[in-house]
């Protein structure tokens, strides 16, 4: 049996944009340029002095980079697509909680 | 390695032909019986509420129920599934159709079947482009790869969501080009206060580099179970009570099931149907805040079918005497 790997990525972690250029595998260059086209964002914390990211942007990002290098999408494609299928996600939660009924 | 069939309709117990409410009514039934959170032999109960629960998830959706439908009409004995042609099914194809490496999993809660057919994202390489793995071995190109990520759906129950727990995994990977089938076997944390839809990575869990390129990482995906009495929405918890007219019309005191015990809720009087009584801090873990989210109690009017003739009086009698106007006018 290998060794236990427990994951570490637990709710409310955050991760420096080294750790999600690690992770991701996505250039801090290009980390950056997603942040200023504002299709991710850092957490808000003032008192940090640097970048800050959750595990959401850190799945938006891999999302980002499947549709720029699986479907050779530009930046506007992959805003409307990410906006798109953010939506689709959003009522498919919502028809799964009403079918609860 | 095709997929073993699962028969949903057999394992709730309903016919082909069963509406949404006849397999509600199957599945709360079978949940209350087996629910690891409610049920009294736990070891036994686990493995045929993910079996429940797994069905469920297909035959409640019309649109996976529709697939599975048709799935089962194609479906070749002892050969697995017959994919229409040009389609593109099954996990661990490459962009170009190549079969990649395959991944069977054991311990997320669903079967190979579900994983392969309605499993969320799927488990194609995903946020990686799965074709550059090709392109790698042109001439040139020998340089390391990184192997691509993959994904994979991992029940969890509320009561797990609730605490956290560790979830041990085993996975099967299978090269298409040797036959070779390795087994890794590691332990995942669900951390208490998991959503739905979340992530869990698992590093170095995906598909293998080339070139001697590190392996990608494992994305295991959030499906909370669905449970007999709550129904999650993120962290807060929906609680649907039924009601008799007089207890909404006069109020009363009920005890409602909380996942940490039962709570009393005073269900004040001129309660609607549909309404939300709203109990603070009974619902699931908000990350690692401390904080939990909120139970929400829904009233939900039952109305009485039969009456008895003393009743049809006493109903008769409120209808006489009663200034309420539903409609909003005069009483004819």
């Amino acid at each position: 049996m290998n060794p236990n790997e427990p994951n570490d990525s637990a709710e409310g972690s955050f991760y420096a944009i080294e750790a999600v250029a690690e992770i991701t595998h996505v250039s801090r260059r290009l980390i950056v340029v997603y942040c200023e086209s504002g299709l991710i964002a850092p957490v808000a914390k003032p008192e940090e002095s640097h970048w800050l990211f959750d595990d959401g942007a850190i799945q938006r990002l891999r999302h980002i980079e499947h549709l720029r290098t699986e479907f050779g999408m530009n930046m506007a494609g992959v805003r409307m697509m990410l906006e798109t299928l953010g939506e689709l996600e959003q009522l498919r939660e919502e028809l799964r909680f009403l079918r609860g009924r | 390695m095709p997929a073993a069939f699962q028969d949903y309709y057999t394992t709730l117990g309903v016919s082909k032909t069963a509406t949404e409410a006849e397999i509600k009514k199957a599945f709360r039934k079978l949940a209350r019986k087996y629910h690891p959170d409610v049920a009294k032999d736990k070891k036994t109960a686990e493995e045929k509420f993910k079996e429940i629960n797994e069905a469920n998830e297909v035959l409640s959706d019309p649109v996976k129920r529709k697939k599975y439908d048709e799935l089962g009409a194609n479906w070749q004995d002892g050969g697995g599934y017959q994919p229409p042609p040009g389609g593109r099914s099954g996990a661990g194809h490459r962009a170009d159709g190549t079969p990649g490496q395959e991944f069977h999993f054991e311990g997320t809660g669903f079967s190979d079947f579900f994983e392969q057919f309605f499993g969320g994202a799927g488990r194609r390489n995903y946020g990686y482009p799965s074709g550059e793995q090709e392109f790698a071995a042109d001439p040139g190109a020998g340089r390391a790869r990184r192997g691509g990520d993959i994904e994979g759906d991992l029940l969890v129950t509320l009561d797990e969501a609730m605490h956290g727990t560790m979830r041990p995994i085993s996975m099967q990977t299978v090269d298409p080009r040797t036959g070779k089938t390795d087994t890794h076997s590691f332990t995942v944390r669900i951390p208490a206060g998991a959503t739905d839809g979340r992530r869990i990575r698992v590093p170095g869990k995906g598909a293998d580099g080339t070139g001697g390129g590190a392996a990608g990482d494992l994305y295991l995906r959030v499906r909370l179970a669905a449970h007999p009495d709550f129904r999650p929405r993120g962290a807060d918890l929906y609680y649907d009570l039924d009601l008799a007219p007089w207890e909404a019309v006069l109020g009363e005191h009920v005890i409602v099931p909380g996942l940490g015990g039962a709570i009393k809720v005073r269900i004040p009087s001129g309660t609607q149907n549909g309404q939300q009584l709203r109990v603070r801090a009974q619902g699931l873990p908000i990350g690692k805040t401390g904080e939990r989210g909120d139970l929400y109690v829904v009233s939900n009017l039952q109305m009485p079918t039969e009456i008895t003739d003393a009743e049809r009086e006493l109903w008769e009698k409120l209808k006489a005497a009663s200034s309420f106007t539903p409609r909003g006018e005069a009483k004819p």
